[in-house]
């Protein structure tokens, strides 16, 4: 979120040695994340304090669940860690590439609800494929599956895209609405429709074997103490890493990704400078589909291997909105905060099972971290202590660069504050 | 978006984050008492539905509390929040050394049946299915028991108050009609709508069944809509076979001055016209499976829970029933009990 504000004030800055002011950049690139983690997990224990239960014991249970470190003492001494990294890393894998979906958009000026749509119907296409094609060989099966996975993810974020761009549709409510036709169609799919396995409930026939993307540890041996087919870490992640790269790539390296960032900073400034404005917001929508359908693919062909009604229940789509916010819209920023919040995710059920401390817990960190993230408490810290204002962290007079980050969000506020400023 | 209304937004939406969380705090458990011989370990996994859905993993919460209390076992309990987590929620007791791991719901019968295989020498039990493959066949494995229910006794207890009640035009408009809202067309949603349709029938030949699913579980709309449509069509007796879907059903019921019968738990809170609810004992089951576990005494395979172990039954709801009715009850209820009557599986045609 910093980026364009820095980006923008640039021009403006007194001419320091390259390195320092790198470093600089990157320091105070991680203040606001790391300090609104802190602010809800300090704000989190109090609560849990509140609720009769130990903070202590419980973030260490959700240290232990999700990393695999601290696993010590009565409570948690049985837990293998081993296990649990593979488990956090397969949560990893969809929120690193919906937090793609939603940090693109963000970075042209679109707020992308709709990753859990484009996630599902992600799912779905690479689910028909894998089903309908069962039998080809795995060569052509697996990438058929995901490449079909792509598609249909692109599609579902193009359609917002298109609405946006020619008819001004505002994506809020248009992602939001095909979320839920997604789900519904997801339901008719599976419940009575033509993809559910006969005499089951409400779940497609399995894939083909050879669209199951590889484990990455052998199944038949024994793996650090446990049968190797309790891992269920597949390679799905270094597709993931895979994408962060040209994620990076894309929007720093190419002149689509210099369109996309100039029309997230002002569509009319872009637009003066010869830029499509519309065609950039549709293929902005198509790629960010694209990264979600993606998840949805890996999802159906490293853990699923069939198309599940619980999709209804996923939340990995909305939480893709926590991961590219924290991680400030960039490749590594979303990979850190998706290791984060999978941790959370994978560790809440330790905490819970072995600490009784509610799983319920986590959806609350993640909100208090979004709260302090969106209501950018650093900030105000720094606007009403003059010591803090005069610290060396700001190089530009503050007021154009936060007017920037405030306005970021919302693009028609920002067209106004362009012509303010 | 001002800054104002984004703040209120985000307070507003941490409040109801906190709700949640606060009144989940006090449902969990944390370890259990001492005890002098081995102390057991029981693990319980929840389906999505959580332990607050009023419904199976409730039930099953409460006999594992009972387990805990009466054999001083160690019981520890996770919600599942997707289906996602089945397979890690098990496999974490599994490594954990767990003596018995409960799956609560059929949604679990495939995560069941790949981590019972990574583990045969840990005990499972899974409510309502059985630890099957990817294709949802039973892989029967040793170390899995399976926990399930005639619904279909239940089923035909409420089935022969709706007909004696048509019978006897005791009805709220005589129609001579009753109705079924099922969630989604599966085994156990049929069984219950078999002895219900069976039962009526055998009480009052000339009755008319009418039939119909919502295809939801949770949402209570379209229940009430398909309620409605039945009441249209007539009926004025309708039993829900849809969790908290069919809620709606009972409510439209209430609203239009007919009868409803309630499922799985005892459920004449949830409307004013509920007159008896088929109750399915899930508590009764995973109590049963813990004590089978301490005495050691677990079995693998299909353990069935009918009329005759109080494995179902049914509550009575609001509305004081006529004594012949009751009468009818207590005979036909002996009859299943002693074999003499068997409710089928399937829904009779027509």
């Amino acid at each position: 979120m910093t980026t364009p504000a820095t980006s923008q004030r640039r021009p403006q800055a007194p001419i320091a040695p390259e390195i320092p002011e790198r470093i600089q950049r990157v320091g105070k690139a991680l203040v606001a994340p790391l300090a609104s983690v802190l602010f809800a997990f300090a704000v989190g224990a109090i609560i849990i304090l509140f609720s009769g239960g130990n903070p202590i014991e419980a973030y260490q249970g959700l240290f232990c669940g999700g990393l695999g470190v601290f696993c010590t003492g009565d409570t948690y001494g049985s837990v293998a860690a081993p296990y649990r990294i593979s488990e956090t890393l397969v949560f990893t894998t969809p929120l690193i590439l919906t937090g793609f979906s939603v940090a693109i958009a963000f970075r042209a000026g679109l707020f992308n609800i709709g990753g859990e749509g484009q996630l599902i119907m992600g799912a779905i296409s690479s689910a028909v494929v894998g089903i309908h094609f069962a039998t080809w060989p795995g060569w052509l099966l697996l990438p058929a599956t995901l490449l079909a996975g792509i598609l249909g993810g692109a599609v579902w974020g193009g359609i917002v895209g298109v609405l946006k761009a020619y008819t001004g549709a505002h994506e809020v409510v248009t992602t939001i609405m095909l979320n839920y036709v997604a789900i519904f169609f997801l339901q008719y799919l599976v419940t009575g429709g033509p993809l559910q396995l006969p005499g089951q409930t409400q779940v497609s026939p399995p894939i083909g074997v050879g669209a199951n993307l590889p484990k990455l540890f052998p199944q038949a041996a024994q793996v650090f103490g446990l049968p190797g087919s309790v891992y269920r870490v597949h390679t799905g992640i270094f597709i993931a890493l895979i994408c962060a790269g040209i994620f990076y790539f894309l929007l720093m390296r190419t002149t689509l990704g210099y369109e996309i960032r100039a029309v997230g900073q002002s569509q009319r400034a872009a637009r003066y400078a010869g830029v499509s404005a519309q065609r950039t917001i549709v293929k902005t929508m198509l790629i960010a589909g694209a990264f979600a359908g993606l998840a949805g693919a890996i999802q159906t062909t490293g853990i699923y291997h069939n198309l599940p009604i619980g999709y209804q229940n996923d939340t990995t789509g909305f939480d893709a909105i926590g991961v590219a916010l924290l991680g400030q819209n960039s490749a590594i920023g979303v990979i850190l905060s998706a290791i984060l919040f999978a941790a959370l995710h994978v560790g809440s059920s330790v905490m819970q099972s072995n600490a009784g401390v509610p799983a319920s817990l986590v959806a609350m960190l993640q909100g208090l971290i979004l709260f302090s993230i969106a209501a950018n408490f650093l900030r105000s810290m720094k606007l009403r202590l003059p010591a803090l204002r005069q610290a060396p962290v700001g190089t530009a007079p503050l007021p154009p660069g936060v007017a920037a980050i405030e306005t970021e969000m919302d693009s028609s506020a920002e067209l106004d504050t362009d012509v303010k400023a | 978006m001002s800054r104002m209304r984004m703040r209120w937004w985000a307070s507003a939406a941490l409040l109801l984050m906190l709700v949640p969380a606060l009144a989940a705090c006090g449902s969990t458990s944390g370890g259990g008492t001492s005890s002098v011989t081995k102390k057991y370990k029981v693990g319980l996994v929840t389906d999505t539905g959580g332990l607050n859905d009023q419904g199976f993993n409730h039930l099953a919460y409460v006999g594992l509390q009972k387990a805990k209390t009466d054999f001083g076992i160690q019981a520890d309990v996770v919600e599942s929040k997707s289906d996602a987590d089945y397979v890690p929620n098990l496999t974490t007791y599994a490594t954990g050394g767990y003596d018995l791991v409960i799956a609560v719901g059929f949604l679990m019968q495939t995560a069941v049946g790949s981590v019972a295989t990574s583990f045969p020498n840990i005990h499972f039990a899974i409510i309502d299915g059985a630890g099957t493959d990817a294709n949802g066949n039973d892989l029967h494995l040793s170390n899995v028991q399976s926990l399930l229910f005639r619904e279909q006794d239940a089923g035909a207890l409420v089935g022969v108050i709706a007909g004696v009640l048509e019978k006897d035009g005791a009805s709220p408009k005589k129609s001579g009609i009753i109705s079924a809202v099922g969630g989604v067309s599966i085994p156990p949603v049929n069984h219950y709508i078999a002895g219900y349709k069976w039962a009526a029938t055998m009480e009052d030949p000339n009755i008319k069944v009418l039939i119909g699913y919502s295809n939801k579980f949770d949402d209570p709309t379209p229940c009430r809509n398909l309620a409605n449509s039945q009441i249209d069509q007539g009926a004025d007796i309708v039993f829900q076979v849809a969790g908290g879907c069919g809620i709606g059903a009972l409510t439209a019921a209430a609203t239009r001055g007919v009868y409803g019968i309630g499922v799985d738990t005892d459920q004449k809170a949830a409307a004013s016209t509920v007159i008896a609810s088929a109750l399915k004992r899930v508590e009764v089951a995973t109590y049963d499976a813990i004590q089978a576990v301490v005495q050691n005494k677990f079995q693998g395979g299909v353990t069935t829970f009918s009329l005759q172990n109080d494995g179902v039954g049914y509550a009575p709801g609001n509305i004081t029933l006529p004594a012949d009715v009751m009468a009818e009850l207590t005979k036909i209820s002996g009859e299943i009990k002693s074999g003499q009557l068997t409710p089928p599986a399937d829904i009779p045609n027509p």
